[in-house]
């Protein structure tokens, strides 16, 4: 990746212009008339947590086209480490606003099964790897993965352990997402000594009305005893999750809620947009729509969680995303070494994701698979000795083009078109003509600037990314399948709240 | 390099019936002697243009009755031998501009295998008689003899006791030169070979070649992402290269 030309904005500078390009510019000041612009654009548009997009992806790739990817990626000079992400499928309460692929249910039984179903899993797909790539990176996500005891998470991290052959502890990623609710005394402590050493919890807002009418209730000092637990056992980062846009919230009682948390300091946060699409998630259908905030009070929502965690020292690292200064992924993207994956944000040069359980998206080589949405064809596919694939596709070399720049646009809001130019072999300004009429129409917004080698986000444009990646995206302009619905651009949907739902990418998309 | 790149995967400047192809390895000593296209065609040598030839299928196999030799005009062909072991051998890398079969002159026989390693265009010279063609043309002989040389040349390379490190450097150099020579990046190359054959080639096994290749990424040497390789120091690995290449 090439280095950018300027460092993120700032956002713990003040707005001191009225420039639109002007430089390291605050996000803490969106006029009026850009938040207008920004609803403007609070319409439909995918995620990018790959490229194509998991709706595009097809049914022709199967088992067959997965092992051949597979060895072709072994057979590369160096071939890409790897990461390793598990789905876990249960939660054990329903949360309103999710779009998650999850299953809820109280039969913790099923967590047995589950797990030994993964471990079968992960013994069927980790032969055709070649023994000599490294696993650097390890998630799990879900559904709740601490739906699963700690025994039970050892059990699945055991088989990788003895599957894979894992980085030095002092460099790889082990991280959960944790719902602070179900962490019992004794939990932190065993995750840290399975080797668990970054968490992710999901707290959404702490105003109690809003937790009721999402039916979530969770107390800021359950929350707080998680978070201080993972510190007190060496958890290298945290991550907490907040949503903007949910019913009954309000600038006040979310503006709480920001206080508390950046008060609490954790390394990163999220602050994901709530996508309503209750046709869609049938857990949806149980808010009420006139609790929702209106479009204009979204946007306010929006621009107060910037602003609080612009003057708490937190970067905007993209896509919903924020750490602090000193954090790896600050770090990282200052260096021009950040990357993205289904995972989220990640400091870890490329690597090819592999993913376990229901639903789980890969990434290996060239392609892109998935498996089985439904768990009966998860398991019967593992009960019958086979790979779990239901759909994927191999990118096409133009998608290899259009994967690099979109990444590049996410990662960091800019792209080095002569880097591109002479890593693709081609001239940007001819293959890339129509886009650049689409981008025109952007840069008149004040959203992105073209110049002859470089294209960048303006800061009012990095909270836009997927707007302005949306005109690389050549799949857009063909018909969708039928059905087909996309999440919105500022409404990013997350995990729980509408994260990629035509077609699903149920995979975390966080950090 | 993407796949959309012309570049590392060209037809350059494709021949007709009277034109030679750019790429061409016998073009120069033809017309040096005055003969065109047109005047081989007389002498029976029939030149044509075979593929395109898929990923993995075998061009010939060992003990087939030869018949031609061809020169490689887009894409890379892999030659290699059994051994006793039922163990492939790979004998080396033929590039656009590049002859196989050659070895088969001494004998009736191909001596090896040729396999493509991605989407292979050949341009094959048949000749009834090879002797009365090189009689005919002793520029043509020359030429032959002169790339016979450079063949077992190529063969004699890894033969010394050289090191992982030179062994793997002479590999790229040689990779980069004779890119360039055809008109190809000297600097960004598409390695169209996995790991696994060009351990096989360089006899190192195959997470050495991985191992060698992370360590001269991190020295600033090239950069290698998938097949993508970029020689950012070529001169320094070249002096890495100078045992191997006898220079």
């Amino acid at each position: 990746m090439p280095r950018p030309e300027e460092s993120a904005p700032d956002l713990t500078k003040v707005n001191a212009g009225h420039n639109s390009l002007r430089k390291h510019a605050s996000m803490d000041a969106i006029s009026s008339d850009e938040s207008v612009r920004l609803r403007h654009y609070d319409r439909p548009g995918p995620r990018y947590t790959s490229y194509p997009t998991a709706p595009n992806f097809s049914e022709s790739f199967g088992e067959v086209e997965l092992r051949a990817a597979v060895q072709r990626s072994n057979s590369d000079p160096i071939p890409r480490p790897l990461s390793l992400y598990v789905h876990v499928l249960y939660c054990s309460s329903p949360c309103f606003y999710c779009a998650c692929n999850r299953v809820i249910t109280r039969d913790r039984s099923r967590a047995a099964a589950y797990v030994s179903q993964l471990v079968r899993e992960i013994a069927l797909l980790a032969p055709l790897f070649d023994p000599d790539r490294e696993a650097v990176q390890l998630h799990l996500g879900g559904g709740t993965p601490n739906f699963l005891a700690p025994h039970q998470i050892e059990e699945v991290i055991d088989s990788l352990l003895v599957h894979f052959r894992l980085a030095p502890a002092a460099t790889r990623d082990f991280s959960i997402e944790l719902d602070p609710r179900f962490v019992q005394p004794g939990d932190i402590s065993a995750l840290a000594g399975i080797g668990f050493n970054r968490a992710s919890l999901g707290v959404q807002d702490f105003d109690p009305e809003v937790q009721r009418a999402i039916n979530r209730i969770q107390s800021v000092e359950e929350t707080m005893a998680a978070l201080e637990a993972c510190r007190r056992h060496g958890f290298r980062s945290v991550n907490i999750d907040l949503i903007y846009g949910l019913p009954k919230q309000t600038l006040e009682g979310f503006g709480r809620t920001l206080d508390l948390v950046t008060a609490a300091r954790p390394d990163r946060l999220a602050i994901y947009g709530y996508a309503h699409m209750p046709t869609q998630f049938r857990a949806q259908r149980q808010i009420n729509v006139a609790d929702l905030p209106a479009p204009e009070v979204r946007i306010e929502l929006l621009q107060l969680a910037i602003e609080r965690l612009g003057h708490a020292g937190y970067r905007y690292i993209g896509m919903d995303h924020f750490a602090l200064p000193d954090d790896e992924l600050s770090v990282a993207q200052r260096g021009g070494a950040l990357r993205r994956n289904f995972m989220g944000y990640t400091t870890h040069a490329e690597s090819d994701v592999v993913g376990f359980g229901v639903s789980a998206i890969s990434h290996i080589g060239d392609s892109y698979s998935q498996n089985p949405r439904d768990l009966p064809a998860w398991q019967h596919a593992i009960d019958a000795g086979r790979i779990p694939v239901w759909r994927g596709l191999r990118l096409s070399a133009d998608d290899l083009v259009r994967a690099d720049v979109i990444g590049q646009l996410m990662c960091q809001g800019t792209i080095d078109i002569r880097e591109l130019e002479s890593r693709h072999n081609l001239e940007f300004k001819s293959h890339f003509a129509a886009e650049l009429t689409h981008l025109a129409v952007l840069a008149g917004e004040g959203l992105v600037e073209i110049r002859p080698a470089l294209i960048r986000a303006t800061s009012r444009g990095r909270l836009l990314l997927r707007i302005i990646a949306e005109c690389f995206d050549r799949y857009l302009h063909l018909p969708r399948p039928a059905g087909a619905k996309v999440a919105k651009a500022i409404r990013p949907g997350r995990e729980r709240g509408g994260r990629e739902p035509a077609g699903g990418s149920p995979q975390p998309d966080r950090r | 390099m993407s796949r959309l790149a012309g570049r590392h995967n060209p037809i350059a400047d494709d021949g007709d019936e009277l034109r030679f192809c750019s790429t061409c390895a016998f073009s120069a000593a033809c017309l040096a002697q005055g003969y065109d296209k047109q005047a081989l065609a007389q002498l029976h040598v029939l030149v044509e243009h075979v593929g395109p030839i898929a990923e993995g299928e075998h061009i010939f196999r060992e003990g087939d009755v030869f018949t031609a030799i061809a020169a490689v005009r887009a894409g890379t062909v892999k030659t290699s031998v059994i051994d006793r072991d039922g163990r492939e051998q790979v004998l080396g890398f033929h590039l656009p501009g590049e002859l196989i079969g050659l070895s088969a002159i001494s004998d009736d026989r191909y001596p090896c295998n040729a396999i493509a390693l991605d989407r292979v265009h050949l341009c094959r010279f048949s000749f009834p008689q090879l002797a009365t063609l090189a009689a005919r043309m002793p520029g043509v002989q020359e030429q032959l003899f002169r790339l016979l040389s450079l063949d077992i040349g190529k063969a004699a390379l890894l033969s010394g006791d050289f090191s992982a490190d030179e062994r793997m450097a002479a590999f790229l150099v040689s990779l980069s030169r004779r890119y360039a020579a055809r008109g190809f990046s000297a600097t960004r190359v598409h390695l169209t070979m996995g790991r696994t054959d060009m351990a096989n080639y360089l006899r190192l096994a195959v997470e050495t070649v991985s191992r060698v290749l992370r360590r001269f990424q991190s020295q600033g040497l090239i950069s290698v992402d998938r097949r993508e390789l970029q020689i950012r120091d070529l001169t320094r690995l070249q002096t890495l290269a100078q045992g191997v290449l006898r220079e």
